[in-house]
């Protein structure tokens, strides 16, 4: 027995009942003055330019620095598959290589001067620019942005150096476990032949040229498919006007987009591994096709899911797998909800790997549960009043604010939705979540991918032989997927 | 273009003019407490910095910090139980538990360094003893959980609408933080101060074994954690930074929960930690809450002694080569000064004129002579010693060598050549616009007033601006003389070791 540490603890409980007289004994005995709160709404902020360019603005004027955000409607799942990595290249050229009147290096040597932060990139289904400067320096900021947006050079020598960077990086597209995690985990719910899923290799990114980046620029690069978002220090005339000077001259003609398409891929349900020898930690996914964000059950699931791993530490994943048993530094669940198509529900966890399948068999057992069981009063109040009390920081600085409504009106989220978003989830239910349980999470459908040692994963636990892989599979074999090679993504035949 | 800057740059001064109004008021425990209002969204960032981190460690303890950082969101006597006196007595029969274990284990180890058995941690190897002791611990753990009321800390912030609640231990600090909304002001000074006056370290064995998985995670199972690890540790001769602020896996394996209640005694006592709240208050009423909650904790049993250890003199050159599953890189890491040596701005000054597309590093070793794909430089103080480092990226076909030598001529070039004024100004520009650009977030604030305070002061977020703009040419020039010379580098070239995927069947080196 240890008498010194009893000593401590027993003194410092002394120390505070001494000094405690107003202190109440339990938080629960704490008031709290309500909290009222209304969300911004976007028709005040929102203007049309000429153009069709559109444009939120929101001012503040606390810090002297000018913030604009810009959506355009474009996207990788654009790009040609034999030229899969033309849409990101793009938008990193557009900002590296120079304009009609700035050689590449006077662009960069002006930004550079000015402190202006400029920024520029094209992502699966959007592309995006930045620009964050001071006040004082707006006019010549400026001036580089839309240089940058309506006259781009895309610079040779700088294409070469992007591509012998994109080159190495894609050689290295095996070493991290967690890399291969992601990428695999999306092949086996997307399929090969969606546009989530394509791959750069070495040959599309050769066979890209300048030409190919001039014109695709010049495709989608159109004041009609501009979402402007800018907050920060200016009077909103002064900016409109800044802005229709910007663009005055550039051609109107809105590119016709095609839409977002859907994969057609059926996941197989099964457990798959994935080797990696050199590490002593599996990374483990767990899940299946989830839902699409204009379900109107997604409040329901939104709770659901912070019940059983999104909520952090109180979540029950995280609780059981992390704090019980001191499995996982990272252990949870998200039900992400898909913007143009169904989304996906995945848990994950990363294990040594001797326990990853003990691991996995309590997050399998977490979902049978909540198939179950009725979540209690406690649970459900918990995350309802947590996702209802949180919902000001969506809007909380001015950028946030402008952004959102960017975002919003680029997806096509119907107006109202946030004036509504927390009677919604007040309104949700033990039974909802047990009903949005049963009918979005199904146990025959999930696939189960590990990436690690899996000599060693197989082992499992000597101590503990009632957890193993073989087990969670069933009558199913286990699946061992290869590595691809990382430069031609070609995947060893098994 | 450059009258025209010099224009912006005295409107920049004179806004630093303003300053950032925080309001310090002091506890008579010692405690400091940090407040900036704001108007803005209905929300406080609130935190705490511990003055104490892996460099105030010894061998046989490191990692303690960080695991104690943990052990803060177990619960206290009020919260994370239904039977406090059950449950104490419990934790004790834990304790003892663990210590009878932990002989065993030693033997293990003993055993191990013989030559007798190959895997200490194998349970083929254990006595029988060892495994009705570890029974008997389960079966403690099992009671336990009777009283306990799992993670009730994280459930009551969380339905009140606390988000990001965590923490972060960096060898010189630890700070603890969270956005409350602004009605639940209170309910963060009550649970704060009852976690620093009656905090119960449960689940401690469970949660070492956590952070034995976050050592996995973040070091182990990736491809450079390791090598950055043993690098930093040739680095430091006889410094405690020399040792990861995650711990050596043999100490996570036996820290026990009487070495962090001892720790905690000392380091957590009031005198020893700053307070801070950013966002949406009323400062009059903070101070209230102040005195009510933090004012009850007690002053610590001594003052927390600064670290004695300094590091020595380096006097010859030290290399690392290794082979590892990354891109072939050279890191050239030099000796400099803490984090508050007046030399301290010139360094950040000349890791910026390097940095970035109009850096010298890119410009000369990425598009002049491309060598390289990617060079970077950066200036780190710590509280009691510094470095600073060179990391270039070869190009495929490139030895970093090459990189390496290129690195050399640079620094020849600063250390032979005064910087232009152009130059110099730019960066001092961006300086300028990155000191409002850092104030904007209430989060971002937060963590660098209680990181500024547990270094220097937090008033550094107000004179370190100045003497950024007061750098010179000159001064570029005597501290690239001053710290980069050859016998004070540490150097690791890092060599592309192939995936086994990438390659057929045989396996890697």
């Amino acid at each position: 027995m240890k008498p010194g540490p009893v000593m401590v603890t027993a003194l410092l409980a002394l120390a505070s009942s001494l000094g405690a007289a107003d202190i109440p004994a339990h938080p629960r005995l704490l008031k709290f003055e309500p909290l009222v709160y209304h969300p911004p709404k976007a028709a005040p902020h929102r203007y049309a330019l000429a153009n069709g360019a559109i444009v939120y603005l929101v001012e503040d004027h606390v810090f002297p620095l000018v913030n604009i955000s810009l959506t355009i409607r474009t996207g990788q799942y654009l790009e040609p598959l034999e030229k899969i990595g033309l849409a990101a290249m793009t938008g990193d050229q557009m900002r590296a290589g120079g304009t009609g009147s700035l050689s590449a290096r006077d662009f960069d040597e002006e930004a550079d001067f000015l402190a202006a932060s400029i920024s520029s990139s094209i992502a699966d289904t959007q592309g995006n620019a930045g620009l964050n400067c001071l006040t004082a320096n707006l006019d010549a900021s400026l001036k580089l942005f839309f240089e940058m947006l309506r006259n781009p050079q895309f610079d040779q020598q700088r294409i070469d150096l992007y591509k012998s960077r994109r080159l190495q990086a894609l050689a290295r597209r095996n070493d991290r476990t967690a890399e291969i995690e992601g990428r695999e985990w999306e092949r086996l719910l997307r399929g090969d032949r969606h546009f989530s899923t394509a791959q750069e290799t070495k040959a599309s990114i050769e066979s890209i040229t300048r030409d190919d980046l001039i014109a695709f620029h010049r495709k989608y690069y159109q004041p009609a498919s501009l979402i402007f978002a800018v907050s920060g220090d200016f009077p909103p005339k002064q900016m409109l006007a800044k802005l229709e000077q910007a663009m005055s001259g550039w051609e109107t003609a809105r590119p016709a987009v095609p839409k977002i398409p859907r994969p057609d891929h059926t996941p197989a349900p099964a457990v798959y591994m994935i080797h990696k020898p050199d590490v002593n930690q599996g990374r483990l996914s767990i899940g299946h096709l989830g839902v699409q964000r204009d379900n109107p059950d997604h409040y329901a699931l939104q709770v659901m899911n912070s019940i059983l791993g999104g909520g952090a530490f109180t979540s029950r994943i995280t609780s059981r797998v992390r704090s019980d048993e001191g499995l996982a530094y990272s252990a949870s669940s998200a039900m992400a909800l898909g913007t143009y198509y169904e989304g996906t529900f995945r848990a994950s966890f990363q294990s040594k790997s001797a326990t990853c399948a003990q691991a996995a068999a309590i997050v399998l057992e977490e979902i049978a549960r909540i198939r179950k069981e009725k979540v209690s009063a406690e649970d459900l109040a918990t995350n309802v009043n947590y996702a209802i009390e949180v919902f000001p920081r969506f809007f909380s600085t001015p950028a946030q604010v402008a952004g959102a409504f960017a975002g919003d009106e680029y997806t096509g989220r119907p107006p109202n939705y946030w004036e509504t978003y927390r009677d919604r989830l007040r309104a949700v239910t033990a039974d909802d979540v047990l009903r949005v349980a049963q009918k979005y999470l199904d146990p025959d459908k999930l696939v189960i991918l590990a990436v690690g040692n899996v000599d060693d994963i197989l082992k499992g636990d000597p101590t503990k032989p009632e957890y193993s892989f073989q087990k969670l599979a069933g009558r199913q074999p286990i699946r061992r997927l290869p590595l691809p090679d990382p430069v031609t993504m070609v995947y060893p035949q098994p | 273009m450059t009258r025209r800057l010099a224009g912006l740059l005295l409107a920049t001064a004179a806004l630093w003019g303003q300053k950032v109004p925080v309001q310090e008021y002091r506890l008579d425990n010692g405690l400091k407490l940090l407040m900036m209002p704001r108007r803005g969204d209905p929300n406080v960032a609130a935190g705490w910095v511990a003055r104490v981190g892996s460099v105030n460690e010894r061998p046989g303890i490191t990692g303690l910090s960080h695991l104690f950082e943990h052990m803060m969101f177990k619960g206290t006597h009020a919260i994370g139980t239904s039977n406090i006196a059950e449950d104490l007595k419990n934790l004790r029969e834990m304790d003892a538990a663990r210590a009878e274990l932990r002989q065993e284990e030693l033997a293990l180890i003993e055993r191990h360094r013989r030559g007798q058995i190959e895997d200490p941690k194998d349970p083929k190897a254990r006595t029988p003893r060892h495994a009705r002791l570890v029974e008997q611990y389960d079966a403690l753990v099992k009671r336990g959980r009777q009283f306990l009321v799992k993670d009730e800390l994280d459930r009551i912030y969380r339905s009140a609408g606390g988000s990001g609640l965590n923490a972060g231990t960096d060898s010189d600090l630890t700070i603890y933080f969270i956005n409350v909304p602004s009605n639940k002001l209170e309910l963060w000074f009550w649970m704060e101060s009852d976690r620093l006056a009656n905090p119960v370290f449960r689940e401690f064995y469970a949660e070492r074994d956590v952070v034995h998985e976050e050592r996995r995670l973040r070091t182990d199972s990736t491809p450079t954690g390791r090598f950055r690890e043993q690098f930093d540790s040739l680095f430091w001769l006889s410094s405690p930074y020399g040792w990861p602020v995650v711990g050596w896996p043999s100490d996570l394996e036996g820290i026990n929960r009487e070495e962090a209640e001892a720790y905690f005694a000392v380091n957590y006592a009031p005198n020893n930690l700053t307070a801070c709240l950013v966002g949406d208050f009323d400062p009059a009423r903070a101070v209230e809450l102040a005195k009510t909650y933090l004012g009850r904790l007690k002053r610590g049993p001594r003052e927390p002694e600064p670290v004695r250890t300094r590091e020595v003199k380096q006097l010859a050159e030290q290399r690392m080569i290794a082979h590892a599953e990354t891109n072939p890189e050279v890191h050239i890491r030099y000796h400099t000064v803490a984090d508050n040596h007046v030399d301290e701005p010139a360094l950040i000054v000349l890791a910026s004129l390097l940095n970035g597309r109009t850096g010298r590093l890119y410009k000369s070793l990425v598009i002049e002579q491309q060598l390289a794909n990617n060079a970077s430089a950066g200036a780190r103080g710590l509280k009691y010693e510094g470095f600073f480092e060179f990391v270039g990226v070869a190009r495929p076909g490139k030895d970093p060598v090459e990189v390496e030598k290129a690195i050399y001529r640079e620094i020849e070039t600063l250390q032979k050549t005064p910087a232009g004024d152009r130059e110099l100004q730019k960066v001092k520009n961006q300086q300028a616009a990155g000191d409002f650009r850092r104030l904007q977030s209430n989060f971002g604030l937060l963590m660098q007033l209680l990181s500024y305070d547990a270094l220097g002061g937090w008033e550094t977020i107000n004179t370190f601006p100045p003497r950024i703009q007061a750098v010179t040419a000159e001064d570029l020039r005597r501290v690239a003389n001053k710290y980069f010379a050859p016998e004070n580098r540490s150097v690791g070239l890092y060599y592309t070791k192939t995936s086994p995927g990438a390659r057929p069947a045989g396996g890697s080196r």
